[in-house]
C-alpha cells in the first residue's frame, strides 16, 4: 500500500476447510460422457470418429481446424454416439461428443512417452502440443503456445496459489503427487530454457510449502516463493508484481517470464512419462449449497448433475450453481453441463437476494482493483453512455476478477458495470 | 430445484455501507457524550438539556425533510432513511455548533443541509458539497449572533488566537498568556474548553480517527495528508517568522501543535474531509484533495478575516472534486505520474502560502491581559 495507490488486492476468507482435509472421491459417469467440442472460444473442429465407433481411453477424437492446434482425446472407453447440443460451462449451448461407457474401460497409448532429459526443447514443446495440454487454471489456453519462442525469458513462475475461495483441487493434487508436479516444473523449465523456477504457494499453506520444499532438496534453480493470502494473487499480473516487482503491458513475456498453472505441470508430466493426454480431472465441489463438499476425481465430460449427486446433493431448493469458484466462475442455470479439462471447481451457494444501495463513492473498488483501474469511474461512463470515456478509463484491461463487487460496501455489481463497458468498447472497435 | 442466475462474482464482502454509517454514528455520539459531560460539569444540567434539545431538533428536522422526499419518490420513509443516512449529517452539524446556538437557527441550518445540501442533488451519493458543511456555512452567514438566552460561555481559543494574537503568539510570554486561559496544551488536547460541541476533543477525535482508519471506515490518507500538511506548513511559518521557543520546545514543534489542538481541523479531518460522497474516489485524488484543503486552511487561518479555515477549505475543495477526478481518469499505475506533478505543484503553492503568511502577519509578542482578551473576542465566531 502506498500513498498514491490502494492495496490492489484483498484478503478473502478462503473457506478451504470445507474440503481441504477430506479424501478425494473417485467417480465414474453412470452411462455417458459428453466431451465439449471447444478449445477456449474455438469450436471449429475436425472429427476423426463416426457414430457407432468403438473408442478407448486416449483415442484421438478431434482436433481444431483453425486457430491454435488443440487435439481432443476420449476420456473413457465405449461407443461414440454422435454429437449433441448441451448447456456448457460457458453458459451457452455447445456441441458435445457423446460416448456411452463400456464395462472394460480399456486404454490405448495416445502418444509415445518422451524422456525430457534427452529430448530437444522443440521435441518437448511438440509433445505438449500433441497431448493437448491446456492451461488448467481456468482459462484453458494451449500451453505449447507460450513455450514456442522463449527468447528473452529469464524465469518461469509455477502458479500453485489457488486464490479463489473454496477451491482446494490444486492443493490436493500437489499433496498427492508432488513428484509428478516437480517433473512438470522441470519440463517447463527445459521448454522455457531458463535456470530459474519460482513455485508460488500461499503462506497460509505451510504444509504444502513443506512438502514441496522437501521434494525440491536436490533440484537446482527451483524455489518455493510464499505469497500472501490475498485475492487475486493467482492472476499473472499480481504474481509478476509480487515476485518480480515489475509491471507489464500485455503479456508476462514482457516481464521476461512465463507463468503456468501447477496442475498443468502435472498434466505435462503424465504426457511425457506415460504419453497420456488429460482424461481425468480432480475438481473441488464445495460451497454451502452442497451437502458433502469434497474433491471429486472423474473423467472429462462427466455431467455435473452426477458429480453433485456423488456429493450428497443440494442443501437448499434455490442455489447458485457456479462453474468454477465464486469470484470468477459463471452461474449456470441448470446442472446439465459437464466437467471439462479446464474445470477445476463446482461451487454451490445458497441464493441470496440482491440488496444494492446507492454508490457512496468510497473508492474501495479503485483501491483494490489489481489492474489499477477505477471501476467506479468506468461505471459512471457506462451510466453516461460515453464509450470514449470507457475506453480511456481502461475498461478493456479488466479481467473480471470480481474484486470490485466483493469490496463494494453498497453491494453494487461493479464488475458487471465494467463488463458492460468492455462489451460497448469492443462493439465500437468492431465497427 | 431452482438454479439462479447471477453475474459473477457470486460472493460479497461483509463490510456494508450500513455498517460503515453505524460505526461513524457511534464515533460521533462518543463526542456528543463527551461534550454533554463537559457542559454538564462546567455549567450545569440546563446546558446539557439545551445540548440534547439541539441534537433532537436537528434529527427531527432531518426526519421530516427526508420523509417528505421519500413521499415524493413514493418510498417508505423509514426504508428511504435507512439508505440515505441523514442522521449522520444531523449529528455532525450539531457537533459543529457551539452550545450557545439557538434551536431555530439549527433547525434552519439542518433544512439547508439536508434539502439543499443533499436531497435536491438527488439524495445520498449525489451531492457535491458536504451537507453538514453547507448547514454550518448557513449558520455562519446568517445566524452569527443567534445566541440562546441564558446560555453564555467564555471565548473560544481560535477566536482569541485570531483576534488577539493574529494566530502568531511569537513569544513564550504571549503564548503563556494564551494558554493560561485554557489550562495549557494538555487541556487544549483533551478538549475541556468552550467551542463547537464536538470539535474541541482533539485527543478523543484522534483516537476515534485511528479506530476508523484501522476498521477502514475512512481512508487514512485524507486525515494524515491533511493534518500532516498543516503541520509542515505551520512549522515553516514558525521557522520563517522567527518566533521564540517555548520552555525549550522549538517553535517549529509547538506552533504546529497549537494549530492541531485549537479549532476544528482535527474534527474536520476525521469526520468531514473523509466524507466519501464529496471527495475523489481514487487514492491519488484523495491525496490531492486533502493537500489542497490543507493549503486553503492555513491560508484562511493566517490571512483571512475568519477565525478558522477548515469549513471553507472543505467546501472549496468539494468543488474541485469533479475536476480532480476527471484529470486523474485512466489506469492508476499510468496516471500516477500526473498525480505526482499535481501534488508537487500544490506542495509548492503551500510553501508559498507559508512564506506569504510568515512575512505579512504581524507576530504578537506581548502578553494580552485577561480582561482585554475577553472583551475583544466575539463569542459566536467559533466555527470549523
Amino acid at each position: 500500500m502506498s500513498l498514491f495507490l490502494g492495496e490492489m488486492h484483498h484478503h478473502i476468507p478462503g473457506r478451504k476447510g470445507l474440503t481441504e482435509k477430506k479424501d478425494i472421491i473417485s467417480l465414474m459417469p453412470e452411462k455417458e460422457v459428453y466431451i465439449p467440442l471447444a478449445a477456449g472460444a474455438n469450436t471449429d473442429f475436425e472429427i476423426f470418429v463416426s457414430g457407432g465407433d468403438k473408442v478407448q481411453i486416449g483415442t484421438k477424437l478431434a482436433q481444431t481446424k483453425s486457430g491454435f492446434f488443440v487435439p481432443l482425446y476420449s476420456s473413457v472407453s465405449g461407443t461414440y454416439m454422435g454429437i449433441k447440443k448441451r448447456m456448457s460451462a460457458m453458459l451457452k449451448p455447445m456441441d458435445h461428443m457423446v460416448i456411452a461407457l463400456d464395462e472394460a474401460q480399456t486404454k490405448t497409448q495416445a502418444l509415445m512417452p518422451l524422456d525430457y532429459h534427452t529430448a530437444t526443447r522443440e521435441e518437448c514443446v511438440e509433445q505438449i502440443k500433441q497431448a493437448g495440454i491446456v492451461g488448467l487454471g481456468g482459462a484453458g489456453f494451449p500451453t505449447y503456445v507460450k513455450y514456442q519462442k522463449p527468447d528473452g525469458i529469464d524465469c518461469i513462475i509455477i502458479n500453485a496459489v489457488e486464490c479463489e475461495p473454496y477451491i482446494t483441487a490444486d492443493y490436493k493434487i500437489i499433496m498427492k503427487d508432488v513428484s509428478h508436479f516437480l517433473m512438470g516444473c522441470e519440463i517447463f523449465k527445459k521448454m522455457a530454457d531458463v535456470s530459474k523456477v519460482y513455485i508460488a504457494i500461499k503462506k497460509t499453506h505451510p504444509d504444502l510449502i513443506q512438502v514441496v520444499q522437501d521434494a525440491l532438496h536436490d533440484k537446482q534453480g527451483m524455489e518455493v516463493y510464499p505469497v500472501p493470502d490475498v485475492y487475486p494473487m493467482g492472476w499473472e499480473r499480481v504474481l509478476v508484481r509480487e515476485i518480480l516487482h515489475t509491471e507489464y503491458d500485455r503479456l508476462p513475456s514482457e516481464a521476461h517470464t512465463i507463468i503456468s498453472n501447477a496442475t498443468t505441470a502435472i498434466a505435462a508430466a503424465y504426457a511425457f512419462e506415460k504419453g497420456e493426454p488429460i482424461t481425468k480431472k480432480i475438481v473441488t465441489v464445495s460451497g454451502e449449497g452442497v451437502k458433502n463438499p469434497t474433491n471429486v476425481e472423474c473423467p472429462v465430460g462427466t455431467p455435473v448433475q452426477e458429480v453433485i449427486k456423488a456429493c450428497g446433493g443440494y442443501t437448499t431448493d434455490s442455489v447458485r450453481l457456479i462453474a468454477g469458484g465464486p469470484m470468477m466462475g459463471r452461474t449456470i442455470v441448470n446442472d446439465q453441463f459437464v466437467i471439462d479439462r479446464a474445470t477445476n471447481a463446482i461451487t454451490v451457494l445458497p441464493n441470496v437476494a440482491d440488496d444494492a444501495i446507492a454508490c457512496l463513492r468510497c473508492g474501495r473498488c479503485s483501491d483494490h482493483c489489481p489492474a489499477g483501474l477505477q471501476p467506479v469511474r468506468i461505471a459512471m461512463a457506462v451510466n453516461a453512455g460515453d464509450a470514449k470515456e470507457m475506453e480511456k478509463r481502461g475498461a478493456l484491461q479488466c479481467i473480471e476478477c470480481g474484486l470490485c463487487t466483493y469490496v463494494c460496501p453498497s453491494h453494487i455489481d461493479v464488475t458487471e458495470n465494467v463488463r458492460k463497458a468492455k462489451r460497448t468498447v469492443m462493439l465500437k472497435k468492431k465497427k | 430445484m431452482k438454479f439462479n442466475f447471477h453475474v459473477s462474482p457470486s460472493l460479497k464482502g461483509s463490510l456494508t455501507t450500513q455498517k460503515i454509517m453505524l460505526e461513524l454514528t457511534v464515533g460521533l455520539m462518543i463526542l456528543f457524550l463527551l461534550s454533554c459531560f463537559y457542559n454538564g460539569t462546567t455549567y450545569g444540567a440546563s446546558y446539557v438539556l439545551h445540548e440534547v434539545l439541539l441534537l433532537v431538533s436537528s434529527l427531527v428536522t432531518m426526519f421530516i425533510c427526508e420523509s417528505i422526499f421519500a413521499k415524493i419518490y413514493k418510498e417508505n420513509p423509514i426504508a428511504y432513511m435507512k439508505k440515505s443516512f441523514g442522521w449522520v449529517t444531523s449529528i455532525i452539524l450539531t457537533l459543529m455548533v457551539p452550545i450557545t446556538m439557538t434551536v431555530y437557527a439549527l433547525i434552519i441550518a439542518t433544512i439547508f443541509a439536508i434539502v439543499f445540501g443533499k436531497l435536491l442533488f438527488g439524495g445520498f451519493g449525489q451531492n457535491i458539497f458536504n451537507p453538514a458543511g453547507v448547514g454550518r456555512a448557513v449558520i455562519f452567514a446568517a445566524f452569527t449572533s443567534a445566541a440562546a438566552t441564558g446560555i453564555t460561555t467564555g471565548a473560544t481559543p481560535t477566536a482569541y488566537l485570531a483576534n488577539t494574537f493574529n494566530w502568531l503568539p511569537a513569544s513564550a510570554e504571549a503564548l503563556d498568556s494564551f494558554l493560561s486561559q485554557y489550562g495549557g496544551f494538555a487541556n487544549l488536547a483533551l478538549g475541556f474548553y468552550d467551542g463547537a460541541l464536538g470539535e474541541t476533543f482533539t485527543l478523543a477525535i484522534v483516537l476515534i480517527g485511528i479506530w476508523f482508519c484501522v476498521r477502514k471506515i475512512i481512508d487514512w490518507r485524507v486525515p494524515v495528508v491533511y493534518l500532516g500538511t498543516i503541520f509542515i506548513l505551520t512549522a515553516v511559518v514558525a521557522l520563517l517568522s522567527g518566533i521564540d521557543s517555548y520552555h525549550g520546545i522549538p517553535a517549529f514543534i509547538w506552533y504546529p501543535f497549537l494549530h492541531m489542538v485549537t479549532g476544528g481541523i482535527v474534527f474536520g479531518a476525521v469526520f468531514m474531509l473523509t466524507d466519501p460522497v464529496t471527495s475523489p474516489t481514487s487514492a491519488q485524488g484523495r491525496v490531492i484533495f486533502a493537500l489542497g484543503a490543507a493549503v486553503i486552511t492555513v491560508l484562511l487561518r493566517l490571512k483571512a478575516n475568519l477565525p478558522e479555515g477548515c469549513l471553507y477549505s472543505i467546501l472549496l475543495m468539494n468543488m474541485f472534486t469533479p475536476m480532480i477526478e476527471s484529470s486523474l481518469d485512466g489506469v492508476q499505475l499510468v496516471v500516477k505520474k500526473k498525480a505526482y506533478i499535481m501534488a508537487g505543484c500544490l506542495a509548492i503553492l503551500g510553501l508559498a502560502v507559508s512564506f506569504y503568511a510568515a512575512t505579512s502577519v504581524e507576530p504578537v509578542t506581548t502578553a494580552a491581559t485577561e480582561k482585554t482578551a475577553m472583551m475583544e473576542t466575539v463569542r459566536m465566531e467559533e466555527t470549523l
